[in-house]
């Protein structure tokens, strides 16, 4: 019997008559296109979320802001977070641009997924970055809402007048802690999902040729 | 980029377009998606063309380019997977060419590389365009041995399929 592979390897060369002809005017017409590669979907998701988390600080940093925020005695903490936000920032869109460059579509298969899953994990330190500036900030407002604000100042008051300040505030714990893990695990399913739909395919090629190394 | 650059490169790609004709016919099943295929490794080969030293031969830089494509870049949308479209360039049989149960197999064989995964997918299509080990070995970032045995296992699955 003939080896069915050698058939049909016969039969796939023979086969180069076969196949479509494009002329040199589509050909040209198709390099003024544009690309619509994953690499350019996770580079576009994750300047959107540059300027999202950006905006965010901006719009909650105007003056008003600023003058609650001294009413409440924890703007100088909330400056210290601003300058360190904004560093980091700046260094997430330096490794997502240093990223974007290193990803060679000459390197072999291997080198290439492995280059596009770093993409990946650069958006999602990102985003846990966010999270926790996020929830810090979240944290050091509500500290400053019980301790300074009046409504805070009579809420503390009556508790205590009450008695039971301890189960107070372990109950405001208990609240913001449960509060900040809800809105973490949603946006944390959010990316989940978004990345992994994404990248599905391209994570199972990359240990599949991992696999190999071993 | 300049206009000399660009001229170079559509001839070069117009005398080579086989062969990523061939890997869209392998990695899509119908013609819309092919097309699709098809610009996007234009798009790509003309992106990493101004890097494309002439070191190596245009076929040869082209086969990496347009598999990584295949491979690792290109979105497929779900209609694409796994449906069986005999009008697909491979599947493009002409009957008087072959005799009754060769065609049989060979539409068989067709089938079968269909069903394999990415990577095979592109071992086999290596192997069908006569590659060597050690290009194979280049183009998916492996090892020569490790391309060896993963060849292997590719060719028994094959045989396993079409002799179940």
């Amino acid at each position: 019997m003939v080896d069915e592979l050698e058939l049909l390897k016969k039969d796939w060369q023979k086969r180069e008559a076969d196949l479509p002809k494009l002329s040199y005017d589509q050909i040209y017409g198709m390099t003024w296109k544009k690309s619509s590669s994953i690499v350019k979907w996770i580079f576009y998701i994750s300047l959107i979320e540059l300027v999202f988390w950006a905006a965010i600080n901006i719009i909650f940093s105007d003056s008003e802001t600023m003058e609650e925020l001294k009413a409440l005695h924890i703007h100088k903490v909330i400056m210290v977070l601003n300058i360190i936000n904004y560093g980091i920032i700046l260094y997430f869109i330096y490794k997502f641009y240093i990223n974007y460059r290193k990803i060679s579509f000459t390197d072999s298969s291997r080198k290439l997924m492995k280059a596009i899953l770093k993409v990946k994990r650069t958006v999602t330190q990102y985003v846990w970055f966010n999270l926790i500036i996020f929830t810090t900030y979240l944290i050091i407002n509500m500290y400053g809402v019980l301790l300074y604000a009046p409504e805070g100042q009579k809420i503390v008051q009556a508790a205590s007048e009450d008695g039971n300040s301890f189960s107070f505030w372990a109950m405001v714990i208990t609240i913001s802690v449960l509060f900040t893990a809800i809105v973490l695990l949603l946006i944390w399913l959010f990316y989940k999902l978004l990345y992994g739909i994404l990248l599905k395919r391209l994570r199972e090629n990359y240990n599949e040729l991992k696999k190999l190394e071993v | 980029m300049n206009k000399e650059l660009e001229h170079r490169f559509v001839t070069e790609l117009e005398n080579n377009q086989n062969i990523v004709h061939k890997v869209c016919s392998l990695y899509t099943n119908d013609k819309d998606s092919h097309n699709d295929l098809f610009q996007e490794i234009t798009i790509q080969l003309w992106k990493a063309y101004p890097k494309f030293r002439g070191d190596a031969k245009f076929s040869t830089w082209m086969y990496r380019v347009a598999l990584n494509t295949a491979i690792t870049l290109y979105r497929k949308s779900k209609k694409r997977v796994q449906t069986q479209d005999y009008d697909s360039v491979v599947h493009r049989i002409k009957a008087n060419d072959y005799d009754e149960t060769e065609e049989k197999q060979l539409k068989l064989m067709y089938d079968a590389v269909r069903q394999l995964g990415d990577i095979d997918k592109a071992l086999v299509f290596l192997y069908l365009e006569d590659k060597d080990y050690s290009e194979i070995a280049e183009t998916l970032g492996i090892t020569e041995v490790n391309a060896r045995v993963k060849m292997n296992r590719v060719k028994n699955k094959l045989r396993t399929i079409l002799n179940p």
